[in-house]
C-alpha cells in the first residue's frame, strides 16, 4: 500500500511512500545511512487526485524492493506543492522531533481561539516562513493572505500555527516555551503595538526567517492549513494530554 | 567500653544486613526493568572487580614495604583498613545497584513518594551503615589486638621505639596510622576511578545523545546511558563511601594519635587518663552510630509526608541530635573527677563534648551553606540561570563568581570551630570536633546514598518506559538526591579539613619524635626557606591532581562522545528504536578509561609526600601538607560549589524559567552543567582524599625521611 505525504517544514515536497507515518517521520528525521537529525511537520494526504502530480509515475516507482524492503520515499514535487492539494485531500498532521518520535494530530472543527487578545502571533510554515503577528484570528488571517486583492501580494494556500504569547512583564517563569521570548522582545512588542494601534495595519512581520528558533512548545492552539476559502484546523495536544498519549514524544519536544 | 563499641558497630552492620535483605525481598519489577538493573549491576560489578584486582597489587606492595621498613603489625592493620573500606565500597555498589529498581518498583507498585522514598533510603542505609559500622569495627578490633592485648596502649609502651632500621616511632600510632592508610589507599582509586569513570559516561552520553541526536536523559537508545547509571554507582555510591569512611578513620585516629603523643609529651599525666582519652573517640563513634540508626529507623517507620527533603533532613538532625545528648553523657562521666587542666581542657569533663558540638554544628552550617549556593531556591544558582539567557560565556562566569564567593563562608566556619576547639581542649579538641562533625556518618551516608539510588531509579524508569507519572515520582526524588548530595560534599570537605588538621598535628608531633617533649621542636617554622617552598610546592600540587584529573575525564568522555557517534552512525535503527545499542562497549570504554587515568593522580598523592621527604627532609613535607591543604580546601570548595550551581542553574531552567527547555538559556546552561561536572564530581571529592592521604603517608613516613634524607646528608 503506498501512502502520500506532504511535507511543509522544513522543505516543501509531495513523496509517496510504503512506510506508515510514524515510521515515515522517522526515516525522515533520521534518514537510512546518513545520520541525519532533523525536525519535521508533515501531512498525510489521500492521494490521486487531480493532474498536477504524477500518481502513475508514483505507483510504477514506490515499489517494495526486490530484498523485500518496503519503498521509503519517491519525491513527486519538491515546490509549489500545497498550492494543488484540495483542503479535502489531508489527514492528520505529524509533528516530527529531531529523534524520529511522531506525534499525530487529528483535525478538528475550526473555531475562534478561546484566548484571543485581540492579536495574533503565527509562525508561518509554507510555502512561506516569516513570523508576524497579526491582528486577526487565524481563519481571518488565511483569508486575508489568500484572498484580499487589495493586497500586492498573495499565496494559493498556506500553512501555520499560531504562538503561544507569555506575560511580558514576566520573563523569569516562562514555563517550557524554547528560545521563542529570549531575544528581541522590545522588538515583537513594537510589532505588536503597531498592529493594535494602526487599524490599516493588519499583519507586521517579526522576523523573516525564524525556523531555527521555532519548537513544538510555542504552539499555542494548533496548527492551521488554509486553501482559498477553507481552512482546516489541528488543535495542538496540551501538556497532560502528551504525557498520557505519548510522553516520549514530549520529552523529546522539550515539554518534560 | 570496648565492648560497648564492638556492639554499636556489630549492631550498625546487623541492621545493614536487615535492611538489605528488607529492599533484596521487594519485588524487582517487570522482566525489562529487570534487564536494565542487571545490566548496570553487571557493569559496576566488572568495574570494581576490575578496580580492586589494580588496588589489591597495590596493598600488597605497600603492606610489604610497611612490614619490612615500619614493623609487621602496621603492615597488618594497613591490610586490615583496606579490607574494611573495599568491603563498605563493595556493598554499597551491591545494595545500590539491588536497591535502584526496587525503587523503581515501588513507585510502579504503590505511586506513593512517601513510600518509594523509603525504599531508597533503606538502601542508602544500608551503605551508610557499613560505612560506619566496618570503619568502627575495625578499629575497635585493631585497638583490641594490639592496643590492650598486644599492650601497645600501655603507658610503658606509649613511647619511642626503634626498629632495626633505626627508625623511631610510638608503635600505637603507628598501627593505627596505618589502619587508617589501607582506608585512605582504598578512598583515593575509589574516589578518583569513580570520579572518573562517572563523569566521562555522563558527559558522553549527554553530549552525543541529548545534544547531538536530541534524545532526552536516560534514553535507552543512547548507548551510553547504562554506563552513566553504572558510574552513579561506582562514583557517587562506593567512591563517596570510602571518602566519608575514610575521613570518619582519619578523624578518630589522629584524636588518638593526638592522645598518645600529649602523654608522651606533657608527661605528668595519670595513665588512666590517657587510656580515657584514646578510647573517647571510639566511644563518641558509638554513640553516633547509635543515634543514627535510632535517626534511619525513624524515617523508616514514620508516616512519610510529601516533601523527601524535609523527611531526610529530619532523620540527619534526628541522628546529629541524639548523638549531641549521648556524647555530653559520655563526656561528663567518663571525665569527671579528672585532673584535666594538666591536659589543657578548659571547660573540666565537657571540653571534648564542646568541642564535638562544635564539629557538629559546623557542619550543619558548612552544609546549610553549601545548600544556599547550590540550591535554586536561592538567588546565588537563580543568577547563573538568568545570565544564562546572554550566552555560555555569562553562565561560566557567574558560576565562577558564585564558586568563588562560596568559600568564605565555610573557611570561616572552619576557622571559628578550630579556635574555639583548640581553646577548649587544644589540638585534640580540633580532633573531637572532627570526629563530631563525622560522628553521625552512618545517617549523612545514608541520605547521601540515597541521591544516587533514587537518580538509577529514575534512570530505569525512563529505560523500561514505565508510566509518566511513576517517571514523575522516581524524578522527584532524584532531585532531592542533587540537593543532599550539594550538602553531603560541603560536609566531606569540612570534615576532611578538620581531619587533615588533625593528622597534620600529629605529623609535628611525629616530626619533633622524642624530642616532641621539649615542645620547641613541634613549631613549623614558616620562614625556613624548606617549609615555605614545600608550602608553595603543596599549594601548587591540587591544580596538577585536578588539572590531570580533568584531562582524564576529558579522554575517557571524548572516546566515549566518538563510540556514541560511531553506534548512531553505523546502526540507524538504534536511535529509531528498532535496533538496540551496544551498552557493553560504553562500559568497557569508561571502565578502562578511569583504570588507565586513576593511576597517575594516586601515585601523585601518595609519593609526593614521600619523595620530597627523602629529598627534602621534614621540614619541607610539614609545608608541603600545609600549602596542601590550604590549597585544596579552598579548590574543593569552589569545584562543588560552582558545579553544584550550574548543575541545578540547569535544573532551574529545565523547571520552565527564562524560555525553560530547548531555550538558548537552556543550551547555555548545558554548557555550564557540563563544564561542572568533573568539577564537582571528580575533582572536588577527590582532593578531599588528596590532603588526607598526603597527612596520613606522611605521618607514617616522617620517622623514616627526618632521618634519611638527602637534603640532611649533602648539609651535613
Amino acid at each position: 500500500m503506498n501512502y502520500y505525504y506532504v511535507i511543509f517544514s522544513p522543505i516543501e515536497a509531495l513523496i509517496a511512500s510504503q512506510l506508515e507515518p510514524k515510521a515515515f517521520g522517522a526515516y525522515m528525521a533520521r534518514g537510512s545511512k546518513k545520520g541525519s537529525a532533523e525536525r519535521l511537520m508533515f501531512a498525510e494526504v489521500a492521494g490521486e487526485f487531480g493532474d498536477d502530480f504524477d500518481w502513475e509515475y508514483a505507483k510504477a516507482k514506490c515499489v517494495t524492493h526486490a530484498s523485500g524492503e518496503v519503498k521509503h520515499s519517491v519525491y513527486l514535487s519538491i515546490y509549489r506543492v500545497i498550492e494543488h492539494i484540495p483542503l479535502k485531500q489531508y489527514r492528520n498532521v505529524y509533528l516530527v522531533n529531531k529523534d524520529g518520535s511522531t506525534l499525530c494530530l487529528e483535525a478538528a472543527p475550526y473555531t475562534t481561539p478561546g484566548n484571543w487578545r485581540g492579536y495574533g502571533l503565527y509562525k508561518e510554515h509554507c510555502p512561506v516562513h516569516p513570523f508576524i503577528v497579526s491582528s486577526l484570528e487565524p481563519k481571518a488571517l488565511s483569508d486575508y493572505i489568500i484572498n484580499d486583492a487589495t493586497k500586492k501580494i498573495t499565496v494559493p494556500a498556506i500553512i501555520f500555527n499560531d504562538v503561544r504569547v507569555i506575560d511580558f512583564n514576566e520573563k523569569e517563569d516562562t514555563g517550557n516555551i524554547g528560545s521563542m521570548f529570549e531575544r528581541d522582545l522590545d522588538h515583537l512588542k513594537d510589532c505588536i503595538a503597531t498592529v493594535q494601534n494602526k487599524k490599516d495595519k493588519i499583519t507586521k512581520t517579526v522576523d523573516r526567517s525564524f525556523d531555527t528558533r521555532f519548537s513544538y512548545q510555542i504552539i499555542d492552539n494548533g496548527i492551521y492549513i488554509a486553501r482559498g476559502k477553507e481552512i482546516i484546523f489541528y488543535p495542538m495536544l496540551s501538556a497532560d494530554q502528551i504525557k498520557e498519549v505519548d510522553y516520549d514524544w514530549g520529552r523529546s519536544a522539550n515539554f518534560f | 567500653m570496648v565492648g560497648f563499641i564492638v556492639i554499636a558497630a556489630v549492631a550498625a552492620l546487623a541492621f545493614a544486613v536487615i535492611n538489605y535483605y528488607g529492599v533484596k525481598r521487594k519485588d524487582a519489577g517487570t522482566p525489562e526493568m529487570q534487564q536494565i538493573a542487571a545490566a548496570i549491576q553487571e557493569g559496576a560489578k566488572a568495574f570494581l572487580v576490575l578496580e580492586y584486582s589494580v588496588i589489591l597489587k597495590v596493598v600488597v606492595l605497600i603492606a610489604i614495604l610497611l612490614g619490612v621498613v615500619v614493623s609487621p603489625t602496621s603492615a597488618i592493620a594497613f591490610v586490615f583498613g583496606a579490607v574494611m573500606s573495599a568491603s563498605a565500597g563493595w556493598i554499597g555498589m551491591n545494595i545500590a545497584t539491588i536497591s535502584n529498581v526496587r525503587v523503581s518498583n515501588e513507585a510502579r507498585n504503590t505511586k506513593s513518594l512517601g513510600k518509594t522514598l523509603r525504599v531508597a533510603f533503606r538502601g542508602g542505609s544500608v551503605m551508610g551503615l557499613s560505612v560506619g559500622g566496618f570503619a568502627l569495627l575495625g578499629l575497635a578490633l585493631v585497638y583490641l589486638v594490639f592496643g590492650i592485648l598486644m599492650k601497645q596502649v600501655s603507658p610503658e609502651n606509649l613511647k619511642f621505639h626503634t626498629n632495626w632500621l633505626g627508625i623511631s616511632d610510638i608503635p600505637f600510632t603507628m598501627t593505627i596510622s596505618a589502619y587508617a592508610l589501607g582506608c585512605s589507599i582504598i578512598a583515593m582509586f575509589n574516589r578518583v576511578g569513580g570520579g572518573i569513570y562517572t563523569k566521562a559516561a555522563d558527559m558522553g552520553a549527554d553530549l552525543v545523545g541529548k545534544t547531538e541526536a536530541g534524545i532526552p536523559e536516560d534514553d535507552p537508545r543512547n548507548p551510553a546511558t547504562i554506563a552513566d547509571n553504572v558510574g552513579d554507582n561506582v562514583g557517587d555510591v562506593a567512591g563517596l563511601g570510602s571518602d566519608l569512611l575514610e575521613s570518619y578513620v582519619g578523624a578518630l585516629v589522629s584524636a588518638m594519635i593526638l592522645a598518645a603523643y600529649i602523654y608522651f609529651s606533657r608527661g605528668g599525666i595519670e595513665a588512666s587518663l590517657v587510656a580515657k582519652l584514646i578510647y573517647v573517640p571510639l566511644l563518641v563513634a558509638a554513640a553516633g552510630i547509635l543515634s543514627s540508626m535510632v535517626g534511619i529507623i525513624y524515617l523508616l517507620v514514620k508516616k512519610v509526608s510529601s516533601n523527601p527533603h524535609k523527611e531526610l533532613n529530619a532523620a540527619t538532625f534526628v541522628g546529629a541530635g541524639l548523638t549531641i545528648i549521648s556524647s555530653g553523657f559520655i563526656s561528663y562521666f567518663i571525665f569527671r573527677g579528672e585532673a584535666l587542666q594538666t591536659i589543657g581542657f578548659s571547660l573540666g569533663a565537657f571540653s571534648p563534648w564542646v568541642c564535638a558540638v562544635l564539629g557538629i554544628i559546623s557542619g550543619i552550617f558548612i552544609g546549610q551553606l553549601a545548600e544556599y549556593y547550590t540550591s535554586y531556591d536561592f538567588k546565588p544558582t537563580q543568577r547563573i540561570s538568568a545570565s544564562s539567557v546572554e550566552g555560555p560565556a555569562l553562565t561560566i562566569t557567574e558560576g565562577m563568581s558564585v564558586g568563588m564567593i562560596s568559600v568564605i563562608g565555610p573557611v570561616l566556619i572552619l576557622g571559628i570551630a578550630i579556635i574555639a576547639a583548640n581553646i577548649t581542649a587544644g589540638l585534640y579538641g580540633v580532633a573531637m570536633a572532627a570526629i563530631g562533625m563525622l560522628s553521625f556518618v552512618t545517617v549523612t551516608v545514608s541520605v547521601d546514598t540515597y541521591g544516587p539510588i533514587a537518580d538509577n531509579a529514575g534512570g530505569i524508569s525512563e529505560m523500561a518506559k514505565l508510566h509518566p507519572d511513576v517517571r514523575g515520582i522516581t524524578d522527584e526524588l532524584d532531585a532531592v538526591g542533587n540537593t543532599t548530595a550539594a550538602i553531603g560534599k560541603g560536609f566531606a570537605i569540612g570534615s576532611a579539613t578538620l581531619a587533615a588538621l588533625s593528622l597534620f598535628s600529629s605529623y609535628l608531633y611525629a616530626q619533633a619524635g622524642e624530642n616532641a617533649v621539649h615542645g620547641a621542636d613541634m613549631i613549623l617554622n614558616m620562614v625556613n626557606p624548606l617549609t615555605l617552598v614545600g608550602a608553595l610546592v603543596g599549594g601548587a600540587l591540587p591544580y596538577l591532581f585536578s588539572g590531570i584529573l580533568i584531562k582524564a575525564v576529558a579522554n575517557a568522555a571524548r572516546k566515549m562522545v566518538q563510540e556514541v557517534r560511531r553506534q548512531f552512525k553505523a546502526d540507524p535503527g538504534i536511535i529509531l528504536g528498532t535496533s538496540l545499542p551496544d551498552y557493553k562497549t560504553c562500559i568497557s570504554i569508561s571502565s578502562a578509561g578511569a583504570l588507565a587515568e586513576m593511576k597517575v593522580p594516586a601515585i601523585i598523592a601518595v609519593l609526593t609526600p614521600l619523595l620530597t621527604g627523602f629529598l627534602f627532609g621534614a621540614e619541607f613535607v610539614g609545608g608541603l601538607l600545609i600549602g596542601t591543604t590550604l590549597s585544596s580546601v579552598m579548590l574543593a570548595l569552589y569545584t562543588a560549589n560552582a558545579g553544584g550551581a550550574w548543575d541545578n542553574g540547569k535544573k532551574y531552567v529545565e523547571n520552565g524559567h527564562f524560555g525553560g527547555k530547548g531555550s538558548d538559556a537552556h543550551k547555555a546552561a548545558v554548557v555550564g552543567d557540563t563544564v561542572g561536572d568533573p568539577l564537582k564530581d571528580t575533582v572536588g571529592p577527590s582532593l578531599d582524599i588528596l590532603i588526607k592521604i598526603m597527612a596520613i603517608v606522611s605521618l607514617i613516613a616522617v620517622s623514616i625521611f627526618s632521618k634519611y634524607n638527602l637534603f640532611s646528608l649533602l648539609m651535613n
